[in-house]
């Protein structure tokens, strides 16, 4: 629980050698907390104007460091309270001295996120945009960012906004048929209501296109290389991710367990999994790398079936294809360099596989088609979606919008199976509740608390 | 006559017959004042009662122990259930009266009373002493003491009637005089005043309409009374005409506008958009063909008819002209001018949940001086202000309908915490419990709480608990009745529903679309048993069927109680914040409290209140594109 009464301050920057920290405080206290910092008799400075300051212990009145400050008045700020931001020096000491200077001065620690979740509770931003930022912070990859940034620009604050605001009208077409029956001009036809109502559907579930793939947006997709040992899964790990990160051998099984790294394929964010070399007669380490990559498989996004080219696929290959559940399987025909042009010794094609290309890490070839078809697999709905298409990267969204397109539905059932018009408009406002709760209209509580744990102190 | 009543009555319309009659059957001595004791529950404009919503306010007031349900029944000449079609949550009961007839019935009820006197006289000013309200000073200069007194003028205050161009008229009704003296006491007592309008048709003789150009409109034929507790004898039944104005009249109005009291710019207050003149329909909807126009029957026992649809301010010369362009009326004659009224009202935001004027104890308003329009909202007004005169004197808790069990409720409360700038008007859809505030189950949801408050006779007590026992029987039945799919199969069959694998309990296959409780019933108990009435098993079934929605309804609006700890700004300008009630905006900006949470506890900030709150700040600070949607979504 909050109160709009104290002051908070965080390091906003990361902790360490660095050669600017920068330190946030924000409440009612912000501008007094700055001025028991500065030396006594120096004036605050002026209002979002940056001002090079001396920094002095509150109590003893030794110098700190000497700092950029900006302050803002409430309510021009990024919380929407009185801020101030020093801009002091990094490293392992100065941060540290100037925070707990302010302690003493009467701010107390930020909690994770606590300053968006003010701006939030402000006013300053929805839930969406206070989310986005979070997203903006953290993405590792291009393609949610580019989400993000939409996002905080309200683009999908706007589109629930839009769509409520339909929702609510059809709502009043209903109001007019119930509560003017002997108008002049005809009551709206109820189809006619349930067109409209059928549109709303329509456009939600299209919001609804991008929802899985843009979950994936946040914690990247998972890729598993599979393939039977010296099948070239690590050497075509190594080259994906650009470094020497798993072990390369000519001892089949060497690679025990899995090896998880995050990569961007073509802008778009993967966890790239490298399994154990599957065998039918394993030892028991590697039986133990099995089961890890048996795991793995079931959490796959895309499956990546490594299958020297010179070879082909053998019984034992399809065998585990056929295991292969959900996730799409790229048949991967590695050391290209190797084998001749003509078809490998083993049958090329199996029902699983939904893509099939070569791949040589020595030569490079085949590597920048391989980036492409497995974004593509991946997130083809995002790559399809218009630009100005909100991505739904987070599952409350998609939750909620769900939760919209039911009741949406619904209502358009119940007003054709002859449901009368005031009982199914309750579907409606249901609609317009779930919409409400994406950008945090007014959420309980535990929402608001889920949707800010998600943020590291400072921000 | 005495010199002293424990409440005073000011006023005998809707409201003022209302607020008399309740605080009598409360048991204190009261008076009704009226400065033409001939027009008690006089209809001064349609003389119909009913409709949608205001049908079901005319349903809880009778389920209150009140005068209009009984009033209506003994004088209806024609009832009609509208809103058929549609859910049996939105029918609106509506019947035509005989004019003469309702007042006769109106008088007739009140001299019933033991508790009730009632006096010919006009009121100057209300007595204020040492700041709470002692009494009321007639006209003749007699001081009449009052623990109470309860003011229901209607457009009498300084009203001014206006028939084309002409200067207005000084009137609260067409043929009767203004109260000039009481709204400048009133005045005088701290309250702010504002000014509204309204119009009424001409009206014209029968004998003069040529009938067979129009569409004759019968009443339903089906067995409904207004009134739960008595049964009056219902008088002959009247069909209604219906006829079109088209293009000739169009051309009249326009040629004329500017003799048009409402556009020649001679009235200044606002009128309602949802009963708009000849003049405003013209002008706001250049583009509608026609018109529809009612001929309703004034009485049994005359032949003029009332022009429902064409309510003007125009000359009388005009309102014949556009008359006769009329389909039917090509020869009519006229027989009373259609005129505009403006009056004072006072905004009703001044006014405390029980309608008692804030800061004056024991004044309190009801109906059109609130601002409101239309016989059933003045009646409702004025039963619970009558109610709430006679617990105040009797020094007991006040009288208070919520939004979810009256529309009674939500109308007071709209006015209370919204305030109003249009003559109000209830409609469905301002009720965000609709489901439950149905015609049908009003004498359920109100009859105990009049029963609690002594304000039914003990003959009324016994029938509503038949009433209500009646109901409960059938509802346990239903819930308990365990029903095999040999049994529930022609039901099924007939409502094109599928069938039953396993025994199902009736409830359950009364929720399936047209599945009736009657049919079920009658499946279930073949040897027959004793068979409800078919007013009971109506509202059985529209409760049972519907549970579901409603239990949906509720948990929303609960939902939306349980407000997030969302920060307001101690100086916030909530002045400004106009989505918000004028409640709201006072009680917040008194307050200023520091969370959403804390603004949610503040009686009179609704969840809408809340919603609107959030979305006001946010906008403030440039953070949202929604734009906020007024209370009337
Ligand atoms: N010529 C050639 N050799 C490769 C290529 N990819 C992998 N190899 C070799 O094949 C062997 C097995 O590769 P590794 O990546 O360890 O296979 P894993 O057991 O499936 O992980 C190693 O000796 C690699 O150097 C390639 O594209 N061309």
């Amino acid at each position: 629980m909050m109160t709009d009464v104290d002051t908070i301050a965080a390091l906003s920057t990361v902790p360490g050698l660095s050669a600017v920290a920068v330190i946030r405080i924000s409440g009612p206290g912000a501008a007094s907390v700055l001025s028991s910092l500065l030396p006594l008799g120096c004036a605050l400075p002026e209002e979002r104007r940056a001002t090079l300051v001396e920094l002095r212990d509150p109590d003893d009145g030794s110098t700190l460091d000497r700092a950029l400050v900006t302050r803002f008045a409430a309510p021009a700020s990024y919380t929407g309270e009185d801020m101030v931001e020093l801009s002091c020096h990094g490293g392992w000491i100065v941060p540290g001295l100037v925070l707990d200077a302010c302690r003493r001065a009467g701010a107390r620690e930020a909690e994770a996120g606590e300053f968006t979740r003010r701006a939030y509770l402000r006013g300053k931003l929805d839930l969406a945009q206070a989310e986005a930022i979070a997203d903006v912070i953290e993405a590792r990859s291009r393609a949610l960012h580019r989400a993000a940034v939409h996002q905080m620009d309200r683009g999908l604050s706007d589109r629930i906004a839009d769509l409520r605001a339909r929702v609510v009208r059809v709502e009043a077409l209903l109001a007019h048929h119930v509560d003017f029956p002997e108008e002049d001009d005809a009551p709206v036809p109820l189809d006619t209501v349930a067109a409209e109502a059928r549109g709303l559907w329509r456009e939600t579930d299209a919001m609804l296109a991008t929802a899985p793939e843009g979950e994936l947006l946040r914690e990247g997709a998972v890729a598993v290389l599979a393939g039977r040992p010296n099948a070239g899964k690590s050497s075509l790990y190594n080259a994906l991710l650009g470094e020497e990160r798993a072990i390369v051998t000519e001892e089949p099984g060497t690679t025990r367990d899995a090896l998880i790294a995050s990569v961007e394929l073509g802008g778009f964010p993967f966890r790239l999994v490298d399994t154990a070399g599957l065998r039918g007669d394993p030892g028991r380490v590697e039986a133990l790398g099995i089961e890890v990559a048996r795991r793995w498989l079931e959490a796959a996004d895309v499956v990546l079936f490594c299958v020297p080219a010179q070879e082909g696929l053998t019984e034992e290959d399809e065998a585990f294809l056929s295991e292969v559940r959900g996730a799409p399987v790229v048949l991967i025909e590695t050391k290209a360099d190797l084998a001749s042009d003509g078809s490998p010794a083993g049958r090329g094609a199996h029902a699983a596989v939904a893509d099939k290309l070569r791949v040589s890490v020595r030569t490079g070839e085949g590597l920048g088609v391989l980036r492409e078809r497995v974004r593509s697999l991946v997130y083809g709905r995002v790559l399809g979606a218009g630009v100005d298409v909100p991505v739904l990267t987070r599952r409350r969204h998609a939750d909620a919008l769900r939760v919209a397109r039911t009741e949406l539905g619904v209502f358009c059932e119940a007003l054709m199976s002859g449901v009368p018009a005031e009982m199914a408009a309750t579907h409606l406002r249901l609609a317009e509740s779930a919409l409400e709760e994406v950008v945090g209209v007014v959420v309980a509580d535990d929402v608001l608390d889920v949707v800010f744990r998600e943020f590291c102190v400072g921000k | 006559m005495r010199s002293r009543y424990d409440v005073i009555v000011v006023g005998g319309g809707h409201a003022g017959a209302e607020a008399a009659a309740a605080s009598a059957r409360a048991g204190v001595r009261t008076l009704l004042l009226t400065p033409d004791l001939g027009r008690v529950g006089q209809m001064s404009c349609n003389p119909a009662v009913g409709g949608v919503a205001k049908g079901v306010v005319a349903r809880e007031v009778d389920a209150l122990g009140g005068v209009m349900g009984r009033a209506t029944d003994a004088s209806r000449i024609q009832f009609r259930m509208l809103n058929r079609s549609k859910g049996p949550a939105v029918w609106g009961p509506r019947a035509q009266c005989d004019r003469a007839m309702y007042p006769v019935a109106v008088r007739a009820i009140l001299d019933e009373l033991p508790m009730l006197d009632l006096f010919q006289e006009m009121v100057d000013d209300v007595l204020i002493d040492g700041g709470r309200v002692a009494g009321v000073r007639t006209r003749g200069g007699m001081n009449l003491e009052a623990g109470a007194v309860v003011v229901t003028t209607g457009t009498f205050l300084r009203g001014r009637i206006h028939i084309g161009g002409e200067a207005g008229l000084s009137a609260g009704r067409a043929g009767e005089a203004p109260s000039v003296a009481l709204a400048e006491g009133l005045e005088r007592a701290g309250l702010k005043v504002a000014r509204f309008k309204t119009g009424t048709p001409p009206r014209i003789d029968g004998r003069t309409v040529d009938f067979s150009r129009t569409e004759r409109q019968d009443g339903d034929e089906m067995e409904y009374r207004f009134a739960a507790y008595c049964d009056e004898v219902i008088p002959a039944q009247r069909p209604c005409w219906i006829t079109w104005a088209g293009d000739g009249l169009k051309q009249v109005v326009r040629a004329n506008l500017r003799r048009s009291a409402l556009y020649g710019g001679e009235i200044a207050g606002r009128g309602p958009r949802y009963c708009p003149s000849i003049e405003d329909k013209i002008v706001r909807f250049p583009d509608a063909p026609r018109h529809q126009v009612f001929l309703e029957p004034e009485g049994l026992r005359t032949t003029e008819l009332y022009v429902n649809g064409l309510s003007t301010s125009l000359p009388a010369d005009t309102q014949l002209e556009f008359l006769r362009t009329v389909p039917g009326l090509e020869d009519v004659m006229m027989t009373k001018v259609g005129y505009a009224i403006e009056y004072d009202y006072f905004p009703p935001h001044q006014l405390r949940h029980t309608l008692e004027v804030r800061g004056v104890p024991g004044l309190f308003f009801a109906g059109q001086i609130n601002g409101t329009t239309g016989y059933e909202e003045a009646a409702g007004q004025g039963i619970v202000a009558g109610i709430n005169a006679a617990l105040k004197v009797r020094g007991e808790d006040p009288f208070v309908l919520e939004r979810d069990q009256a529309y009674i409720g939500v109308l007071i409360d709209d006015l209370v915490t919204r305030g109003v700038d249009e003559p109000y008007r209830l409609f469905t859809s301002r009720a965000e419990f609709r489901l439950l505030l149905r015609q049908d189950n009003a004498h359920r949801r109100l009859g105990p709480l009049a029963r609690d408050r002594g304000l039914l006779t003990d003959e009324q007590g016994v029938r509503l608990a038949d009433r209500l026992e009646a109901e409960d029987r059938v509802l346990v039945w239903f819930e308990e009745t365990v029903v095999t799919p040999e049994v529930a199969a022609p039901v099924l069959a007939d409502a094109g529903s599928s069938e039953l694998s396993e025994p199902t309990r009736a409830i359950e296959l009364l929720r399936r679309p047209r599945v009736g409780a009657a049919d079920v019933l009658r499946a279930a108990r073949p040897e027959g048993g004793d068979v409800p009435r078919a007013d009971v098993l109506a509202t059985v079934e529209v409760e049972l069927k519907y549970s579901g929605y409603v239990a949906r309804e509720r948990a929303r609006a609960d939902r939306l109680r349980s407000q997030a700890d969302f920060a307001l700004s101690r100086d916030l300008p909530y002045e400004g914040f106009r989505t918000l009630s004028f409640e709201a905006r006072e009680k917040l900006a008194q307050v200023r409290p520091g969370t959403l949470a804390q603004a949610g506890r503040i009686p009179g900030v609704s969840p809408a209140d809340l919603q609107n709150l959030v979305l006001e700040v946010r906008r403030l600070a440039g953070a949202t594109s929604f734009v906020p949607s007024g209370a009337d979504g």
